[in-house]
């Protein structure tokens, strides 16, 4: 229990600082960060540029080998109990196993297609801010939306949606 | 009552825009009856496929209403097929005076019938009521119909569906050039989202993360889309000639999407989840402060701003989707009158009379003609497959 807070605040304080971070975990977040205005389940994303260009980069990945990371309904947020399934693909990337992974991001069939786009891109990024925290370069993370377009469920109800808000580790 | 059902519909909506005013719908009013019958045509198909093309668009203008007696508007004129050629020519007069309002000759390169009925179907709404028409514009639309989404374009009738890209991927968003030459969309045919415009392979935009949403500028000069590539989705603007990328919003605990420009250039209303939920804002091209036009309790997504000043978009009322359309500058808000389905993504036909939206309807999506002043909705595409996200050429 005490674990998974800790887990928790740590998340919502490492965007701030993505870079200085790294292998740190031991930092306080500060009031206004973990404050009220993260009432939505939005957490604040870190800014660490992407690649310049997609184009060339790995477009596929075996997505077999870790478990999806499951999100709340119009939420980015990495939930504490979800948090272990990033850590394990952290580790298994610190470890020098594959050259990197596309996260991708995946949402319900709920609200716009276009604002479901944006949504799934903030899934994956919130992944990729933990990846980074984590010690992952930044570089063989490689971020992809795909929005309500590809379901993992194709059925109407909440157990359909609940499945597809996910984010995807498909490792390359 | 009515005025007070649409104050009810507009409180639901509760939008921001302070001190609104509902308008009230003018109903009830007239069609001009409009009489075809000493119209003349050959025993040929394409010549008889012009005419009755020709009396559905009529029909369809709002304008008319086609009737064989008792008419105030008289067509006269013939269609003749020969060979690879198909001419026409249209005279309209008023019955009462015998005043001409419209006179002349078509001799088109091609021979389609159905292109030819558009073209004289607007030039006769425009010689009798002064406005454009809308027939002669094309609607973008995705489609799973192939088993893939992919792009596809027909005309304003849901008829002459052509696919347009084979990609065998995933497209979203659609959306035209302003010389309606050209469609701007999402692929995903090189593994990333990306934005492409048709007849061009390599893309508008490829940054890493997410490419998306892209609307092309009035004056065809700017790219305004969303990217993911500065760490979080938010909305920039791609000079198309030199590249050169100015950010927009800079909200890291939100997400941006579907921006659409006002039809001088100089604004982008855009959706923005800043407040909680999905809303639409309103920002100058060159930078400063956006202001949002909706407001919360509810969520209102996919703007389209036409060139009648109106912005059209999807909002959610009581737990479904609903097309509202808002005057910015007037402060005004109206919810259209719909039945139970879902209808989302509004987009403004060519006349600025009529909007162009998905109907979902038990899990099933088709394409539908709305009329913002009193006709019945009339479905264009429907069917055992879906088509959404419908964009009008303007």
């Amino acid at each position: 229990m005490n674990n998974k807070i800790c887990k928790f605040l740590f998340f919502a304080v490492l965007a701030a600082s993505v870079v200085t971070l790294s292998g740190c975990k031991s930092r306080k977040p500060s009031a206004d960060m973990y404050g009220s205005d993260n009432m939505y389940g939005d957490p604040l994303l870190g800014d660490v540029p992407l690649n310049a260009d997609n184009m060339g980069l790995p477009m596929d990945g075996d997505r077999s080998m870790f478990e999806p990371v499951m999100f709340p309904y119009d939420s980015s947020q990495v939930n504490p109990e979800e948090a272990g399934k990033v850590e394990a693909v952290a580790k298994y990337l610190n470890k020098g196993k594959g050259q990197g992974v596309i996260v991708e991001g995946h949402g319900d069939e709920r609200g716009s297609r276009e604002y479901n786009l944006a949504l799934g891109e903030r899934r994956a990024l919130a992944i990729r801010d933990y990846l980074i925290s984590l010690g992952v370069d930044a570089s063989v993370i490689q971020t992809k939306s795909l929005g309500e377009e590809l379901p993992a469920s194709t059925g109407h109800d909440e157990g359909a949606w609940r499945q597809n808000r996910r984010g995807v580790f498909a490792i390359y | 009552m009515r005025r007070f059902f649409l104050m009810g519909c507009a409180a639901l909506v509760s939008m921001s825009v302070l001190a609104q005013r509902v308008e009230v719908r003018k109903s009830g009013e007239g069609k001009i009856a409009i009489n075809l019958a000493s119209y003349r045509t050959g025993s040929d198909t394409a010549s008889r496929t012009f005419l009755s093309v020709l009396k559905a668009d009529l029909n369809r203008s709002g304008y008319f209403t086609v009737t064989s007696a008792g008419a105030e508007l008289n067509v006269a004129g013939s269609c003749v097929s020969s060979g690879s050629r198909l001419t026409a020519d249209c005279q309209v007069y008023k019955v009462s005076n015998r005043q001409r309002l419209l006179g002349k000759s078509y001799k088109p390169d091609t021979p389609d019938p159905r292109w030819l009925a558009h073209r004289v179907a607007d030039d006769i709404v425009y010689a009798v009521t002064g406005k454009k028409g809308m027939a002669s514009g094309k609607v973008a639309v995705v489609s799973n119909r192939t088993g893939r989404k992919e792009l596809y374009v027909c005309d304003m009738d849901g008829k002459n569906i052509r696919q347009i890209t084979k990609d065998r991927s995933i497209v979203v968003g659609p959306g035209w050039t302003p010389d309606a030459k050209n469609i701007v969309y999402t692929s995903y045919k090189r593994g990333y989202p990306n934005v492409y415009l048709t007849g061009r392979s390599k893309p508008l935009s490829s940054h890493g993360g997410l490419n998306a949403s892209g609307a092309v500028s009035p004056d065809g000069k700017s790219l305004a889309l969303i990217l993911s590539r500065d760490g979080n989705p938010e909305l920039y603007i791609k000079s198309l000639r030199t590249g050169f990328l100015k950010r927009m919003t800079k909200t890291r605990r939100g997400n941006e999407a579907s921006p659409c420009w006002s039809p001088d250039g100089n604004h982008i209303a855009y959706v923005s989840d800043t407040s909680g939920s999905p809303q639409v804002y309103i920002i100058p091209g060159n930078g400063g402060r956006s202001q949002r036009l909706t407001s919360s309790g509810t969520e209102n997504v996919a703007p389209d701003w036409g060139k009648n000043g109106y912005i059209v978009f999807s909002s959610r009322v009581g737990g479904r989707y609903r097309i509202a359309m808002a005057n910015p500058s007037a402060k005004t808000l109206r919810v259209l009158e719909t039945d139970w389905a879902d209808y989302e993504d509004p987009s403004w036909a060519p006349d600025g009379r009529h909007i162009v939206c998905s109907r979902t309807a038990s899990y099933r999506s088709s394409i539908y003609l709305l009329d913002t002043l009193k006709d019945s909705p009339v479905a264009l595409l429907s069917g055992s497959v879906d088509w959404y996200s419908p964009a009008c050429s303007p």
